[in-house]
């Protein structure tokens, strides 16, 4: 066993230097491979009982909660709130640096999703800090003094509904940002802005236009509002050039008679590039390969999550692969240069929307919603794990979850689309699974091997992401208020801390002057799936709040 | 002169009178603004939301919860983002949900008054769709124009339409300037210029982008090679037509 997981913590020695984070935490998955691990090993499974808070910081901003992923460049880490506070604090100290608080965003379309208030993090990259807001424009602020540098916008959240919650991703010269809106009469796309101009550098449609490859896949008129918005931030490959995103469902969500020729074969790319794992050129946005995951995706499974880069040993041969789960919870393996199917694993422990994937990764057995019926299926549209990371730890190869065990009620409609407007057709209450005590559980899986090793259950649902560190621990919180550390190797609990509210940010950790920092971002998030959870669990109160809470060794003891 | 061409219909014919008009266009409004499954879903009663059917609620709870929404929750204030006739609508079809057997009706308080409705045919509503083409992306008019609430106010109102596409092409635009930061010259719309910063929009490519720099990092001259024909290339001149005679409707000298 101990053989195993040296031959593992070999075998991924290739793409560590490019997946691991040391002192700083420079991008929104850690490293634009996404792997959500830091190399540091100061706080380790030993002495992770003396964690204590080394500072707080609240943001005021009490507008949603605190749901972002900080960054820490050179022991500055910048900070932003749901309505677009950013702050830029000492790392060491929480002391405040500077700040920018975003005007009043212009309204978009009442009822639609530029009503959320949400924000899921900043990008620092040529001495700027970067990101999207609820009217759909980027923000460049000076890294120095928090003042405006450059502002452009994206879209017209009057006509499109839409708005930008997801972290900015920095690629070479670039700033790259993806945009809400796929469950509304929209057409997603991702733009590429040039860091030092805001001038364009390209935007990609995920639906391709008339004459374009791929457009065949719509039927008539219906890829002018076929959704697919890629809603996350994405991943970059500087080896192959490549820019990796996951893009959202189609639209409508839960009805397809518009927008899918009858008697199509659902078998592969139907309502192409919607629900896809897609690697663009990193200059040009041009796409090089695309995988459809979830073909004609009326389950609002979409494929936006993060993209996860990885160099494994698969069948004897060191490969350069991908890990990318949808909210289906299928996991999909892949290889990177060249987008082949490669293995699955499937996360949740209840779902029935299929049967199974064959051998080169097509859905078998697909069991669809029926117009005018109400039928239950699972996974619900939260997710067999919602937008929140999973993790990825080089030392133990193992892929870290929180999975969910939900079900929903799709009754589907036929209504016709108005632009901007939500454009699901079906209502979709969230349902519990019958016959359980505990809806969610932290696993910890090998995605070559696509074995679970190790499952930790817990009462209700896990909605924040996962830390992994080279001290083989596992952090991650919960909508109670305790953020916690797992034993990375068997999953034991090892620590926890009550931060008094709950948990559906992103952890990190970083170092300043040799002590390494672990930072917990806690508030409930009390709109979409945060909210939405309060009416499957009526009795419970899961607190809101917007504070960040930074853990650390007591100085002295280390 | 040219009357064919649009049909203006004052608001205050348009919105229902009676009950069971004002129930079927607060359903309308529901359907479109609180439905979704995210939300209260169809008829309010299912959704991430809280149920709103059936719940015994009165027409004044109704009244303030959908105009200042419920603070710390997903419910927003609609006060201000739903026309006031909208507003009352939404409200009686809430409260018919509740059983209230007959809901007032009356003009509610709050809210905008409703924008007059213009109804737009032929070229002018040809023209108004194009103005706003998602399928052009930044190559669309709304990129840098906003009329009736619709694009991004780049540009200073248009307060007098171009006879033909040629002028609009050939369209003199002394206020663009140019300004030069570093070795880069750029067209420019000066927005204000302050002791600490100059701030203005860098035209070289659609969308424009807002620059804030140090006064000392730019300067200025006047004119600029800007033109309004290379940014409006993805129109042709009927299209271009047909815009026009969408802003002679809507643009009030």
């Amino acid at each position: 066993m101990r053989f195993l997981a040296f031959l593992l913590a070999v075998s991924a020695l290739s793409a560590q230097d490019a997946g691991v984070t040391h002192a700083d935490w420079p991008h929104y998955g850690g490293t634009q491979f996404s792997w959500r691990y830091s190399a540091l090993d100061q706080v380790n499974t030993s002495n992770v009982k003396n964690l204590l808070p080394a500072w707080i910081f609240q943001t005021g901003d009490y507008t949603e909660n605190l749901g972002s992923t900080p960054l820490v460049v050179d022991g500055v880490m910048y900070l932003v709130s749901a309505g677009a506070r950013v702050f830029a604090l000492d790392a060491a100290k929480g002391t405040l640096i500077w700040q920018y608080r975003y005007p009043t965003a212009r309204p978009g379309i009442a009822g639609s999703h530029s009503d959320f208030i949400q924000n899921r993090g900043v990008a620092v990259g040529d001495g700027k800090v970067f990101f999207g807001t609820k009217d759909n424009f980027v923000v460049a602020l000076d890294q120095k003094t928090g003042h405006e540098a450059w502002k452009v916008s994206v879209d017209d959240p009057k006509q499109c509904g839409c708005n930008i919650t997801a972290a900015p991703l920095i690629v070479k010269d670039k700033v790259i940002v993806g945009g809400n809106g796929g469950d509304q009469a929209h057409r997603g796309y991702l733009t590429a802005f040039y860091t030092k101009t805001g001038r364009v550098a390209w935007r990609w449609y995920v639906v391709p236009a008339p004459g374009e490859k791929g457009n065949e896949t719509w039927k008539g008129d219906s890829w002018r509002y076929g959704g697919g918005a890629p809603w996350l931030t994405g991943s970059f490959d500087p080896d192959l050039n490549l820019v990796y995103w996951g893009t959202g469902n189609a639209a409508s969500d839960f009805y397809d008679a518009d927008r899918v020729a009858s008697g199509a074969n659902k078998s592969r790319d139907v309502n192409l590039y919607t629900a896809s794992v897609v690697a663009l050129d990193a200059d040009t946005g041009k796409l090089r390969w695309h995988f459809q995951e979830v073909p004609d995706d009326v389950w609002d499974y979409d494929s936006a999550y993060e993209v996860l880069l990885m160099d494994r040993q698969i069948r004897g041969q060191m490969r350069k692969i991908l890990v990318h789960m949808n909210k289906s919870g299928l996991t999909f393996v892949l290889d990177r240069v060249t987008g082949e199917f490669l293995s699955s694993f499937n996360v949740p422990e209840i779902f029935n929307w299929i049967s199974g994937v064959t051998e080169d990764g097509k859905l078998v057995g697909r069991n669809e919603p029926e117009l005018g019926k109400t039928k239950n299926f699972c996974p619900s549209t939260a997710g067999a794990k919602s937008w929140n990371s999973t993790a990825y730890s080089p030392r133990t190869g193992l892929l870290y979850v929180p999975a969910l065990e939900l079900c929903m009620d799709i009754t589907s409609n036929d209504s016709k689309p108005s632009e901007g407007r939500f454009y699901m057709n079906g209502d979709f209450p969230s349902r519990l699974p019958p016959n359980r005590a505990t809806y969610s559980h932290v696993d910890a899986w090998d995605p070559v091997t696509g074995k679970r090793v190790w499952s930790v259950p817990y009462k209700y649902i896990l909605l924040s992401s996962m830390l992994a560190t080279a001290g083989d621990l596992v952090f991650t919180g919960d909508p109670e208020g305790n953020f916690f550390a797992l034993d990375a190797r068997s999953g034991n609990k090892l620590w926890n801390f009550q931060t008094g509210a709950g948990h559906r940010g992103s952890a990190i950790s970083y170092a300043v002057n040799g002590r390494q920092y672990i930072a917990a971002t806690t508030g409930w998030q009390q709109t979409l799936v945060g909210g939405a959870i309060v009416g499957v669990f009526p009795e419970e109160s899961f607190r809101a709040g917007s504070t960040l809470v930074v853990f650390a060794l007591p100085e002295g003891s280390r | 002169m040219k009357a064919g061409l649009l049909l203006l219909v004052i608001a205050g014919v348009m919105v229902a009178q009676n009950l069971p008009d004002v129930l079927k266009q607060g359903e309308s409004v529901f359907n479109k603004t609180c439905a979704t499954g995210y939300c209260h879903g169809a008829r309010g009663a299912a959704g991430g939301a809280p149920r709103i059917a059936a719940r015994g609620f009165d027409q004044s709870f109704i009244n303030n919860t959908v105009q200042r929404g419920v603070p710390s929750t997903a419910m927003p204030a609609f006060g201000t983002a739903l026309s006031r006739a909208d507003l009352t609508a939404v409200v009686a079809y809430v409260a018919s949900l509740n059983g209230v057997a007959s809901p007032t009706i009356v003009a509610n308080r709050g809210g905008p008054p409703s924008p007059p409705v213009t109804r737009l045919t032929g070229d002018a509503a040809r023209g108004r769709d194009l103005f706003s083409d998602a399928v052009r992306s930044f190559g669309r008019c709304s990129t840098c124009h906003e009329i009736g609430g619709i694009g991004i106010p780049v540009a200073i109102t248009i307060a007098k339409v171009p006879a033909d596409p040629a002028a609009l092409k050939a369209l003199a635009t002394p206020q663009v300037s140019t300004a030069t930061v570093g070795s880069d010259s750029m067209p420019a719309l000066m927005l204000g210029k302050k002791s600490n910063a100059v701030i203005f929009y860098d035209l070289t490519t659609a969308p424009p982008v807002l620059r804030t720099e140090s006064p000392s990092a730019v300067q200025t001259s006047d004119g600029s090679n800007w033109r309004h024909a290379r940014v409006i290339g993805s129109y042709t001149d009927a299209e271009l037509s047909a815009i026009l005679s969408y802003l002679r409707t809507v643009v009030k000298p």
